[in-house]
């Protein structure tokens, strides 16, 4: 069959799909509507509001009712009743929320981050009954055994791990039901990377929190006593808009420019081949002309979008996840276009711990 | 459900692993008291090595990258599957089986080079500044692909060591194929000895499609 004209999901590095090597599907009479790779496992979300996971599956993290990995997308039939919105994968559990503003959680539970009041893991989603209709959920994010549900209103709920202070609770190592995150103003976007999360305010600045190691909180040292403790980050000129948390490093999308820090050894932070750590944000030269629209982390990837549709990917090129090519592979310190996509407009990307998703439409 | 999911078919067949093996330059680190480290003329270095007939230029890092610091590794993570069909490469497989049997250039060795590259607005030549060499008898015997092994990296002249680079090698089963064919040895399959380094400017060739299918 050929690619129909509503375009493809594109899988590379260590996806568990076509035996980790670089391909594509797509939906009969469906289109992707929102990507999330987790360390292992990936989720898809269609128009038609249905889930489909595939990857790696020790913790039940697929919601399919076993551990077994699973090698092609599947849907989930227990979620069908639902019209499923949102997905976000962390290192091993998933987040589901509902167009009727339900979030459901499955997947390993250490610390947690399942939100259901305990620490037992779950092979099928589970309602997390905190969230309700009242709530409407803009944004899920999940790291390494936390979890986030950011509201239409600007409410922040966080839950799971907290051992680093990753969940902005200053006196506690975990908790396992949701709990508001707050600086007393509205919230616009969150994420959670492996022990360090940020995020955004409807004002244009950027909080981070947690794992204060290597500058990736991007903060001076003498606020690094109050890790535990969402700060604004100084010295990003403009509004912020996204933010996006790797293992070691982030990345800040503001109005005019991408900012970078924390650990670049393999490229990830996009600054060239000099500077290997930062905690002082630095703008990406190399695509200053550029207009970017969304950026990705994965552990140690980053994936930007541009206003064009065009793809740049750079940080660590282990198993073709950067998109540049399986059989000849390195690291990219700089922001590289992928050429692949030339005759594509890419529409949405999500990087995981060892792999990347592109939903892309061919270019008319 | 799962049926509304469409996977084109592969109309590639995949190449056995007998037919290829594949080059990883990993990371390097030099030991804090090496007389690199001081060197201040040292400032960036990329790492290289030399397989039979693939060029040059597709077996040396593309990047450089900034001289590690003391107790630092820097990370290439350079992977290149070299392809040893034996109608198309004949002359590599031989190139193996003489490593095997520690003929060739390097007795049986692979050997990787450590190149201090000058930065653009210093005029200087490139400059060898280590090998490091990998036995791929071992590799061989072991019978199992080297994920990731580390090796000491020796001075040009003293041979001294001076830091260590790691490097993955997967090529347990083509070495093992090569190893059982008898064939004739093909004459001048050593390629070229290396003279001048002119500068470099790395890029790696792509394919055509997002994702090969
Ligand atoms: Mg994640
Ligand atoms: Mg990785």
């Amino acid at each position: 069959e050929v690619m129909p004209g509503s375009g493809a999901v594109f899988t590379f590095g260590k996806t568990q799909f076509a035996e980790n090597i670089p391909s594509k599907f797509w939906f009969r009479n469906d289109i992707p509507t929102f990507l999330s790779c987790g360390d292992e496992h990936t989720a898809v979300v269609t128009g038609n509001n249905k889930l489909y996971m595939f990857g790696s599956n020790n913790w039940g993290q697929l919601g399919l009712g076993s551990k077994s990995t699973v090698s092609k997308p599947t849907c989930v039939k227990a979620l069908k009743p639902e019209k499923v919105k949102f997905a976000a994968c962390g290192r091993n559990h998933t987040l589901v929320s509902t167009e009727g503003g339900k979030v459901y959680a499955a997947g390993g539970n250490n610390e947690g981050q399942l939100g259901l009041g305990d620490t037992e893991e779950r092979s099928t989603f589970h309602l997390i009954s905190f969230f309700t209709s009242q709530r409407k959920i803009k944004q899920l994010s999940a790291g390494s055994n936390t979890s986030a549900a950011l509201t239409e209103d600007g409410e922040l709920f966080m839950w799971g791990d907290n051992s680093e202070g990753q969940i902005g609770l200053e006196n506690i190592t975990n908790v396992c039901v949701p709990q508001q995150v707050t600086v007393g103003k509205p919230i616009s976007w969150i994420s959670c990377g492996y022990y360090h999360s940020a995020f955004v305010t409807t004002e244009g600045q950027l909080y981070t929190f947690g794992e204060p190691e290597c500058g990736k909180l991007g903060l001076p040292n003498q606020l690094l006593v109050n890790h535990r403790m969402p700060q604004p980050v100084p010295g990003i000129p403009g509004k912020v808009v996204q933010v996006a948390c790797g293992g070691g490093h982030t990345v800040v999308l503001t109005e005019k420019a991408v900012y970078t820090f924390g650990l670049g050894q393999f490229g990830q932070l996009g600054l060239g081949t000099f500077l290997f750590e930062t905690s002082v944000p630095k703008a990406i030269e190399h695509i200053k002309d550029q207009k970017i629209n969304f950026i990705a982390c994965g552990e140690n990837h980053t994936a930007l979008i541009t206003d064009m549709g065009l793809m740049y990917t750079f940080g660590d090129g282990r198993h073709g996840k950067l998109g540049l090519g399986l059989e000849n592979s390195t690291n990219q310190f700089i922001p590289t276009l992928c050429s692949n996509f030339l005759r594509f407009i890419v529409q949405l990307v999500s990087c995981g711990g060892c792999h990347t998703l592109v939903f892309a439409t061919p270019r008319l | 459900d799962s049926d509304d999911i469409v996977t084109p078919v592969s109309l590639k067949c995949p190449k056995a692993d007998s037919e290829k093996m594949c080059v990883e330059v990993i990371s390097l680190a030099f030991n804090p008291e090496a007389e690199v480290m001081g060197d201040e003329t040292v400032r960036q270095v990329y790492v290289e090595y030399k397989f039979c007939d693939v060029p040059l230029s597709e077996t040396e890092t593309p990047v450089s990258l900034r001289k590690p610091r003391a107790g630092e590794e820097i990370h290439f993570h350079f992977s290149k599957v070299i392809h040893l069909d034996p109608l198309t490469h004949a002359a590599r497989r031989q190139f193996l089986r003489d490593a095997l049997s520690g003929r060739g250039p390097e007795q049986g060795r692979l050997k990787f080079t450590v190149v201090s590259d000058p930065l653009d607005d210093e005029k200087k030549e490139c400059q060898e500044v280590g090998y490091a060499f990998l036995e791929l008898r071992q590799v061989m015997e072991s019978g199992e692909d080297l994920v990731e092994q580390e090796l000491e990296i020796v001075s040009p002249a003293e041979r001294a060591p001076i830091g260590r680079l790691k490097v993955g090698v997967r090529a347990a089963a083509a070495l093992r194929a090569v190893c059982a064919e008898t064939q004739p040895r093909a004459e001048g399959a050593e390629g070229a000895v290396r003279k001048q380094r002119p500068r470099r400017q790395g890029t790696l060739p792509q394919p055509d499609d997002p994702a090969t299918s």
